[in-house]
């Protein structure tokens, strides 16, 4: 205080001890609140599928039920994520790059999926796709399975995860437009080589990302997945549906060890997000230099 | 390869950003498309390249009637005004991508591809730099690349919007003669959009100046400078004094040229600042009006003055050389009296009191 005395103008800069000690305070707040909400939850996991040692946790995932839960979820994501790329491409080329009628109505509703529960979701599709639904008997008669099977499954997850890829591209394709597509173009390029040798280069990082949270979502998806899965064991369950009939079957070793599987996967995406928005971050600040220049 | 524009139209909504302009651009010329913001100089430009589509008229390049062809197959170079380089490729890579996108039958091979971009870096002296990415590189030699690369297609047209205008003055400059001086080399046909008059009059062959999506006058620099065919075209290319009313029947009188006109009430008189004359005595063979200097601006080879016409207090700009200013002798204060060398009359001019009313050309 004596120093601030003497240089007023550096009073503001350098933190007083209230200053100090209020920052103190704050750090401590949030640090006892991530601790009491996210990381003893992630160690309780951990500890509990591995309360009976590491044996019985290796024999309770390498059961046959969750191996093929864990195959049935890699399925799922494996097919709702490259169709989540295609279409948030698509539609963030489309929103960005074009004019057209009801471009804002689109924009809306691509935010549906992120907006309407998840349970909604999966009656939205037993109401068009079962038994009773709309067109449940035609797919009676041709024999095509959709609720309470696979192809389901795959559908409620392309909804919910639909919005990732094209919020990621939307605004990273905005702020960068288009002048190097029409360079492009002006210089011969068709729009293969258009999109192959300048926009896909350009968005990758963001389209990384997105791909990222697609996936992410995708493995996790509990709700919508649940109500047009009809949980039948070894067929129809995901990991995350497994996770919960372990837990109603109070085999809780059993849970926890698929629910670590759970985590596991969800420490794997966020330490790759992590490092892609590095990347990003790199070049945002170039495209920012490049604004100010 | 000549440029033929007939009768282009185009409409934004409710605002008109070409109304019937038509412009023939002969083969190997600079031409500078130039105006203020707004007056549909770019619009042109990008129809031209076929980035925008007109709603009337056509457009004959080399003869041939092309209103419908693609940008991509035009065969034209297109220089931006924010460079759009590809980033995330080096400079080389930049200059050949329009060699490597062509069709496999017309692609040259890697070795013609790898000299012709050497020899393209060379021109635009950039050859040390083909290994670093666009943002390495400063403003200026972005838009070297960007001209580089616009070049390395062979294009037969080559289009420039506002190529100079992201940069300081001093790089502008020299990009601007430098441009001149490739242009001489390579006498392709080009289209240089500007909103700055020095750059226009400095750079191109001929002039063709936009207001409001039409066509005011066109011509080569000198004849446009020296007679300009609008109160618009004489207002735009450089600082102006009006004269109207009392005023200008006090000064026009006995003036040397134009002496057939009648300066009725609606007239309005144009002279440039370097177009006075000063005194301290009053001249017996011409008319003049009284004025007292206001500022002096003594930096540069002209001098200028804020003069003050006395009586009605109206702001009046002149420029003289060092060498009359050291006669004068003039500090601010001093009462001189200004008579205009010529007067140049419009008559019921609407945009020329529209300008009045503006308080525009001082």
């Amino acid at each position: 205080m004596s120093r601030g005395r003497t240089i007023p103008s550096s009073m503001l800069l350098r933190p007083t001890t209230t200053q100090r000690a209020g920052r103190a305070a704050l750090i401590l707040l949030a640090l006892l609140f991530l601790t009491g909400f996210l990381i003893l939850p992630v160690v309780a996991v951990f500890s509990q599928a591995l309360s009976q040692g590491w044996a019985i946790y290796r024999d309770s995932i390498v059961q046959e039920d969750v191996l093929s839960a864990l195959r049935l979820t890699c399925l799922v994501a494996a097919i709702a994520v490259p169709l989540n790329v295609l279409f948030g491409i698509a539609a963030s080329w489309a929103i960005t790059r074009f004019e057209f009628p009801g471009k804002s109505l689109m924009i809306t509703m691509i935010d549906i999926p992120l907006s309407v529960s998840p349970v909604v979701a999966g009656m939205m599709y037993v109401e068009v796709f079962g038994l009773h639904g709309w067109l449940g008997p035609w797919l009676m008669e041709h024999n095509l399975h959709v609720i309470f099977a696979v192809p389901g499954i795959v559908l409620a997850t392309v909804f919910v995860t639909c919005p990732f890829v094209a919020r990621e591209l939307i605004p990273f394709m905005q702020a960068q437009g288009s002048d190097e597509e029409i360079a492009a173009a002006v210089l011969g390029a068709n729009g293969w080589n258009l999109f192959w040798r300048v926009t896909l280069p350009n968005i990758k990082w963001a389209l990384l990302y997105g791909t990222i949270l697609a996936a992410s979502r995708s493995i996790g998806e509990f709700g919508a997945v649940s109500v047009v899965s009809g949980h039948i064991r070894g067929k129809t369950t995901t990991l995350p549906l497994e996770v919960e009939m372990l837990y109603n079957e109070y085999n809780f070793t059993a849970a926890f060890a698929t629910a670590s599987l759970l985590t596991l996967a969800a420490i794997v995406t966020l330490t790759i997000k992590k490092i892609v928005e590095g990347s990003t971050g790199v070049a945002r600040n170039i495209e920012e230099q490049e604004g100010e220049s | 390869m000549s440029i033929e524009i007939e009768h282009i139209r185009k409409q934004y909504g409710s605002f008109t950003a070409l109304d019937d302009v038509s412009l023939t651009i002969g083969v190997g010329e600079l031409m500078a498309l130039l105006g203020p913001s707004g007056s549909g100089k770019t619009t042109l430009l990008r129809i031209i390249a076929g980035l925008e589509s007109p709603d009337g008229g056509s457009i004959l390049l080399h003869g041939e009637e092309s209103t419908q062809q693609s940008a991509s197959t035009r065969g034209i170079g297109f220089v931006f005004q924010h460079y759009a380089l590809f980033r995330h490729m080096t400079i080389f890579e930049n200059v050949a991508f329009g060699m490597r996108v062509q069709s496999r039958q017309l692609r040259l091979s890697r070795q013609k591809i790898r000299e012709r971009v050497r020899d393209l870096l060379h021109l635009v002296q950039l050859d040390t730099y083909a290994q670093m990415y666009p943002e390495q590189l400063s403003g200026g030699q972005r838009q070297r690349v960007a001209l580089a690369r616009a070049l390395a297609v062979q294009p037969k047209v080559l289009l420039l919007d506002e190529p100079f205008s992201a940069l300081d003055a001093k790089v502008r400059k020299e990009l601007r003669d430098w441009l001149r001086r490739i242009h001489d080399e390579l006498h392709v046909t080009t289209v240089l959009v500007t909103h700055d008059q020095e750059e226009a009059l400095e750079v191109a062959d001929r002039v063709a100046i936009l207001n409001q999506g039409r066509l005011e006058q066109i011509g080569t620099p000198q004849s446009i400078y020296d007679r300009p065919a609008s109160p618009f075209v004489y207002n735009f290319l450089g600082n102006v004094n009006l004269f109207h009313g009392r005023l200008l029947a006090d000064l026009s009188s006995q003036r040397p040229e134009g002496s057939t006109q009648d300066s009725n009430d609606s007239s309005i008189g144009f002279v440039r600042p370097h177009e006075l004359e000063l005194s301290r005595e009053l001249p017996d063979d011409v008319k003049a009006v009284l004025a007292s200097v206001v500022r002096i601006h003594a930096t540069g080879p002209q001098i200028r003055l804020e003069l003050s016409i006395a009586g009605n207090g109206r702001p009046v700009a002149a420029e003289l050389g060092r060498k009359q200013f050291e006669e004068l002798a003039l500090v601010p204060g001093d009462d001189i009296f200004v008579w205009p060398q010529s007067i140049r009359l419009f008559e019921n001019a609407e945009d020329a009191s529209l300008l009045l009313d503006q308080g525009a050309g001082i």
